[in-house]
């Protein structure tokens, strides 16, 4: 397998840094600014001595003027946790490049900035594994994937960068997703809630509003990804159709001619579009990328403008 | 309501083949999916046209098949009989003689003669209505008058050519009084011209186009056949022939002679382009038979390439003379060939042993019913009147009368001739500007020649022309002499024969074997046989008695095959051949049924669509 990401856009990802639009809640010391107070040398504020304070903390030139004793709060630096919800569902083995593919290679861009910035990083992949290896190849190949899957569960640290990127090059996709359970778990899971990239199609039959309503209620800042196939926006395959959806296996006839190329293009867009506005309205930001977009294009272009990071 | 051409509901076998496309599913292409989610509101699009394997209630299915139900019976063109003005009247005439058999037309003349006549019926339009007629010995209508085109094309597909001459005056006469004062009306004659000019329509103003056959004239025919004792030697007998060469270069051919089939003679003959050779066979006769000629050269036209003569033993001539003596006259009668003479004062039966009488100035007790030579007899009922004249002038005298075969008046005077008017059975062979002087013709089945003058009151015995005359008239008289003559019919005419019994019915055999039966009316004394169309050998059979008699074409403007640039009404009418007519042919039926077609493959695309 090709590297997911060149060494040219990873020296180039290194400069950024993950902004959070609100300060981390981590409990474990980071390089990020949080509303807990503790041990840094950013001061923050006074407060009245009470007894069993630390005297280290004391601010003695303003009990010398005062002769009262106040204590000097700094603010706690801690980490900023980066959950990547990943689909690995059958519908993203779709497209040429596949979907799956281009989705690895944005969760691992993401992954790495996070890194870089001392965060820990979080990849919640979904479904789980849940079917059962026939063959002993099978088997080694599952059970090293569920190492990767949990060796992904919390990663921290720059020097972490290459098992992460090796981890995330054993996940396969497979299997049918159910979208919204999988982002209610995930968002209940989290210690604590911080930034979330939903890497998925969205194409679930049973929706996706509840998935991220969870998210976003739960206190992450939500950056919804969505990864189509090419074929997906312009289909070519034309007419008597017996459709199998590869996922549930429900099939669908459908006669399809050049000339309902518009009338589809319309359905996809209004789709899209359904998403982008359930997203805004909830203070998420939406991403649309084909499987075929130059890379750059979303991680260096759109994600710096939508200030993911910077 | 009837159609026209019901052919067209062969058609309804399409309405199976359409609703079997709607009872069959369509063949889909299967095709893995991300998800369907993205397809969910376009398949509520398209699923209301998708077909099911059930026919069910289908607004498509019942317009479809109403529009082919109507296309089917507009194909049917279907109508309603009444009455409708407008609409040409076209006459249709087929040359049918034997000149239309040549085959420098593949394959034939009268082949492409009635392809021209089947187009001309294509291009008729419903209202217009036409007739056929097929022109031979005799015009035969084929189909009067109808718009039908079913049944004009079996009228022409019909019609076969006859060995016989043309006799077009007869077709162009119908042809004449079914368009006379009818607007738009059109006489179309397919024929190549051979025929005699038709000077009768000089002034008719015929609305005739004249539709040409033929490319050229290679034939060579025979066109004319005799047999006669040998003048030289009376036991052989001479067959004279004449063969015409119709084509412009000089054609060499053999010539044979058969005497009931069997091979007597061949000769050789050049002939000049456009010329006749005559050629003379002598033969000997042992029996009564049939003398055939054939040319063996290949032309054209193969009917005109053999004829056929009956040919009979001469018998001795019994001649009754009533006379009061003329020594002259029963010196010319014993000279004339094989006679046997009787002399009587006058005659007291109807029918006396002899086959023709001499009445020589004489008026006899009972009027013979036999052929009679008549001399100076004026008792009888043939003329209104009897004067006399004296000293008539001989003045005209028809040299091409058999009668008058090699005889000459020169130097013939006469004292006193009864003066009669020609009767209208009669035509007079000689003449004096005040009366005839030789009357011959045809009285109630007897053939009669009557001299107005005495001939012992003439020079005319002293004449050498005297005793040819009288041999011509026995010759002319004599029954078994005209019975032979009889049995050389051309194609076409009809064959006569006296009977001498009486006879229920008569079988004829046919040049091709085939029989036929001729029933015959018991009171007639005459048989009448007029399916001659066909040259050949005809054998008939009355009673226990066997006739044979020859049907042959020998017409030399039939043999001419040259086609005709123009045909030639008198001094000043010609109708020049014409490239055939525009015709309006329609082909609204083939684009309906293209459009049946396209209906077919409208639906097939449509299930078969694949981009």
């Amino acid at each position: 397998m090709p590297s997911l990401l060149t060494p040219e856009l990873l020296r180039r990802l290194e400069q950024f840094q993950l902004l959070a639009q609100r300060r981390a809640k981590s409990s474990a010391k980071g390089e990020r600014r949080s509303k807990a107070r503790g041990q840094s040398v950013e001061f923050a504020d006074y407060r009245n001595y009470v007894s069993g304070d630390d005297f280290r903390y004391l601010d003695w030139n303003l009990y010398g003027r005062l002769d009262r004793l106040f204590l000097k709060l700094y603010e706690e630096e801690r980490e900023l946790p980066v959950t990547v919800f990943l689909d690995a569902s059958e519908s993203m083995t779709f497209g040429e490049p596949r979907k799956f593919d281009f989705a690895r290679q944005v969760a691992a861009a993401v992954g790495y900035v996070a890194l870089c910035g001392f965060d820990r990083v979080s990849v919640v992949i979904f479904p789980d594994v849940t079917s059962e290896p026939a063959t002993d190849a099978e088997r080694r190949a599952q059970s090293s994937e569920l190492a990767a899957r949990g060796a992904l569960r919390a990663v921290r640290g720059r020097r972490s960068a290459l098992e992460f990127f090796q981890n995330i090059n054993q996940l396969t996709a497979r299997g049918a997703t159910s979208f919204n359970e999988a982002l209610r778990r995930g968002a209940l899971q989290a210690r604590q809630a911080g930034v979330a990239v939903v890497l998925s199609d969205f194409l679930d039959p049973a929706g996706y509003e509840a998935g991220l309503t969870a998210l976003v209620g739960r206190g992450f800042q939500v950056n919804a990804v969505q990864i189509l196939a090419p074929d997906e926006l312009n289909p070519a395959t034309y007419g008597d159709l017996r459709l199998i959806d590869s996922e549930t296996g429900a099939q669908q006839e459908v006669t399809f001619g050049k000339y309902r190329l518009n009338t589809y293009r319309q359905t996809v867009q209004n789709f899209c579009q359904r998403l982008r506005e359930y997203c805004s309205s909830r203070g998420m930001n939406f991403f649309m990328a084909a499987s075929d977009t130059p890379l750059e294009e979303l991680l260096l272009k759109q994600l710096r403008e939508a200030e993911v990071w910077g | 309501m009837r159609f026209l051409a019901p052919a067209a509901f062969f058609f309804a076998a399409a309405i199976p083949v359409v609703i079997l496309f709607y009872l069959l599913k369509r063949k889909r292409v299967v095709r893995l999916v991300s998800s369907t989610l993205l397809w969910q509101k376009f398949l509520a699009e398209t699923q209301a046209s998708a077909p099911f394997q059930r026919l069910r209630h289908n607004w498509l299915l019942i317009l479809q098949l109403l529009m082919l139900a109507l296309a089917i019976l507009a194909l049917a063109r279907p109508y309603f009989s009444g009455h409708l003005s407008g609409g040409n009247l076209q006459v249709v005439i087929l040359d049918a003689s034997a000149s239309m058999q040549s085959t420098d037309e593949a394959p034939s003349r009268f082949e492409k003669a009635r392809a021209g006549a089947l187009k001309l019926v294509d291009g008729l339009r419903d209202t217009d209505r036409m007739v056929v007629l097929l022109a031979g010995a005799n015009t035969e209508v084929k189909q009067s008058e109808t718009s039908e085109k079913s049944l004009l094309r079996r009228a022409i597909q019909s019609s076969t050519a006859t060995d016989s001459p043309t006799r077009l005056n007869e077709a162009l006469k119908m042809a004449d009084s079914l368009t006379r004062d009818k607007t738009g009306a059109e006489i179309h004659l397919f024929s190549d011209g051979a025929m005699p000019a038709l000077s009768e329509f000089e002034n008719k103003a015929l609305p005739l186009t004249y539709h040409r056959v033929g490319q050229r004239a290679n034939n060579l025919g025979i066109v004319s056949l005799d047999v006669r004792p040998n003048p030289e030697d009376a036991s052989q007998r001479a067959i004279f022939t004449s063969v015409a060469n119709a084509s412009p270069e000089e054609q060499k051919t053999e010539i044979e002679l058969r005497f009931d089939d069997q091979l007597i003679e061949t000769k050789s003959l050049t002939i000049p382009p456009t010329n006749t050779a005559p050629v003379v066979f002598l033969a000997a006769q042992p029996r009564d038979g049939v003398f055939s000629v054939r040319i063996t050269a290949k032309d054209d036209l193969a009917v005109d390439n053999r004829a056929s003569i009956v040919s009979l033993l001469p018998q001795p001539v019994r001649v009754l003379l009533v006379s009061r003596g003329n020594k002259f006259l029963e010196k010319a009668l014993k000279a004339a060939g094989k006679v046997e003479l009787t002399v009587a004062a006058d005659v007291t039966e109807e029918r006396p042993f002899a086959d023709l009488v001499v009445l020589d100035d004489v008026t006899p007790t009972v009027w013979p019913a036999l052929n009679v030579l008549a001399i100076h007899t004026m008792g009888t009922n043939w003329f209104n009147s009897v004067g006399s004249v004296e000293g008539p002038a001989i003045v005209d005298w028809k040299s091409t009368h058999p009668l008058l075969r090699f005889v000459s008046f020169d130097n013939v005077a006469i004292a006193k001739t009864l003066a009669v008017k020609t009767p209208t059975w009669a035509v007079a062979v000689a003449d004096s500007p005040q009366t005839p002087l030789i009357l011959a013709g045809e009285l109630a089945r007897r053939r009669i020649v009557w001299l107005g003058f005495d001939t012992l009151e003439s020079t005319w015995p002293l004449r050498v022309s005297f005793p040819i005359f009288i041999a011509n008239a026995v010759d002319w008289l004599n029954p078994a002499a005209i019975q032979a003559a009889q049995l050389l019919v051309k194609a076409g005419e009809p064959f006569r024969q006296t009977l001498a019994e009486t006879v229920k019915s008569t079988e004829i055999t046919l040049p091709d074997g085939s029989r036929k039966t001729v029933a015959l009316n018991p009171a007639s004394h005459e048989l009448v046989f007029g399916d001659t169309a066909k040259q050949g050998v005809y054998h008939l059979n009355v009673g226990t008695n066997q006739t044979v008699f020859c049907v042959d074409l020998l017409d030399s403007a039939e043999t001419d095959t040259h086609p005709r640039a123009e045909l030639n009404f008198g001094k000043f009418g010609n109708v020049a051949a014409t490239t055939m007519r525009r015709a309006n042919l329609e082909i609204w039926r083939w684009i309906a049924a293209i459009g049946l077609v396209v209906l077919m493959f409208e639906w097939w695309y449509y299930h078969r669509r694949t981009a």
